[in-house]
């Protein structure tokens, strides 16, 4: 019996693509060359078998439970799932996250940070694209770790407690799904290599969503794993602020001026302090060095708001004001 | 360095809007005609708010228990409704893995990759 033409149109396609891949040989990155272990298993990782369509819940279950927090795949269907969907978006996972007062660090689209994430002793909740079209095949899942010698990635993944998966196919799931990949921190921890920006974006999340006290725990980390950086320093002051504590805002402010005195945000966030604390002629000093260097900027028009209410307010510093 | 900007908006603007120094800038009421001239924080504010409520129309239509709804919303930052709003029904949804197996996933990645499949999408 022939094969149809297209059969074997088929076969020869994928033939082509498995050659392709086979002649570039073992597919996880060199770990020896980046310092990491030659394999790893995070399995004392829960594992929690997923019902139909929940991989969010069971996949945000692990890395939760994993970072400490008590939590069931169960509670979470109400915070995650999208019945209308069938399924649950990146975004309600790492809001769920941040409920529960862990900080959401979003990877940046590296292997070998992934792998990174995992000898560090965190595993790694990932989007994979599995199918295609009409059945784009969208899942979660958590690797839990790697083994180069036999050049497999570890996972639990849907009803698998320890899916053995080849790097060409999670690459091919993973690079489809924008190789999205989520560690979950307790507040003051890093991740390895951690990245400033990514870092800060997250520890910001928690302080958007009102959680005051994680955000902070954060920022201080960032603060002391960053000495130089004036961002955690503004970060705080904006902490010290929603509590009222204009005392500690401004001395943060100070810290982060010290440290970038071409800050505009916190230069127009220490004139706004020193106004509300009853000094307004080194407010208007303030902010119009802060204007300066906003020109033509970003953040020229918010500045220009806060110069408008600083000049609203006339007279000289009161009692207890810096001086100069 | 880019990023590094908007994060300082973006921390700025918290500062701006939900801080106790906006509580007393409120009551100064003869400020807020002039600080309406500040297009660009009132563009983000009406952007943010109209997110909210088509997130939050997207969240009941799509079935999620209307006293779940407020609490989903609010998980969400700004920049997260503004990035969802209008897209829930596109965006990934993780769900199952499909179970598709070697060649047929081959086949798959291939007919995607020349654009073939995405053809389906365009019929209802």
């Amino acid at each position: 019996m022939r094969p149809s033409r297209a059969a074997r149109a088929a076969a020869c396609a994928a033939a082509l693509v498995l050659a392709g891949c086979a002649s570039r040989g073992p597919q996880l990155p060199p770990v020896t060359v980046s310092g990491l272990p030659a394999s790893v298993e995070l399995d004392s990782t829960p594992f929690f078998p997923q019902q139909d369509y929940q991989c969010g819940p069971a996949a945000l279950a692990t890395v939760l439970v994993a970072s400490g927090a008590q939590v069931s795949p169960d509670e979470l269907v109400a915070e995650v799932y999208l019945p209308g969907r069938k399924g649950s978006l990146q975004a309600e996972l790492i809001a769920a996250a941040r409920a529960r007062g862990r900080l959401p660090y979003l990877l940046p689209p590296s292997l070998d940070d992934l792998l990174a994430q995992l000898a560090a002793g965190h595993p790694v909740l990932v989007l994979q694209k599995t199918g295609a079209g009409p059945w784009p095949g969208w899942h979660y899942a958590v690797v839990i770790g790697y083994d180069v010698s036999r050049d497999r990635l570890l996972l639990r993944s849907g009803t698998e407690s320890r899916l053995e998966m080849s790097p060409t196919y999670f690459r091919a799931t993973w690079d489809r799904a924008d190789r999205w990949a989520m560690i979950l921190l307790e507040p003051g921890r890093l991740p390895a290599r951690a990245d400033f920006v990514r870092y800060m974006e997250a520890a910001a999340g928690l302080e958007s969503v009102g959680r005051l006290d994680e955000a902070g725990q954060a920022y201080r980390a960032a603060a002391q794993h960053w000495p130089g950086e004036s961002l955690p320093r503004l970060a705080l002051a904006n902490i010290a602020l929603a509590r009222g504590d204009e005392a500690t805002a401004e001395r943060e402010l100070r810290a982060a001026l010290s440290l970038a005195p071409d800050d505009v945000a916190a230069r127009n966030n220490l004139a706004e302090v020193l106004r509300s604390m009853g000094c307004p002629e080194s407010a208007r000093r303030e902010i119009a060095i802060a204007a300066r260097r906003a020109e033509g900027g970003p953040l020229a028009a918010a500045v220009a708001s806060t110069q408008r209410r600083i000049d609203a307010s006339s007279g000289p510093d009161g009692p207890g004001c810096p001086a100069d | 360095m880019r990023n590094r900007f908007v994060i300082y908006v973006v921390c700025l603007a918290m500062l701006n809007l939900g801080s106790p120094l906006v509580a007393q800038a409120e009551l100064i009421g003869t400020l807020q005609a002039v600080e309406a001239s500040t297009r660009a924080q009132d563009l983000a504010t009406v952007s943010s708010a109209l997110a909210r409520d088509q997130v939050r129309a997207q969240f009941v239509a799509l079935g999620v228990d209307p006293a779940q709804v407020e609490t989903r919303v609010a998980a969400l930052t700004d920049s997260e409704l503004r990035t969802l709003a209008g897209k829930i029904s596109e965006a990934p949804a993780g769900a199952d893995a499909l179970a598709v197996i070697g060649i047929v996933f081959l086949v798959l990645l291939i007919l995607e990759a020349v654009g073939v499949i995405d053809v389906f999408k365009k019929f209802p």
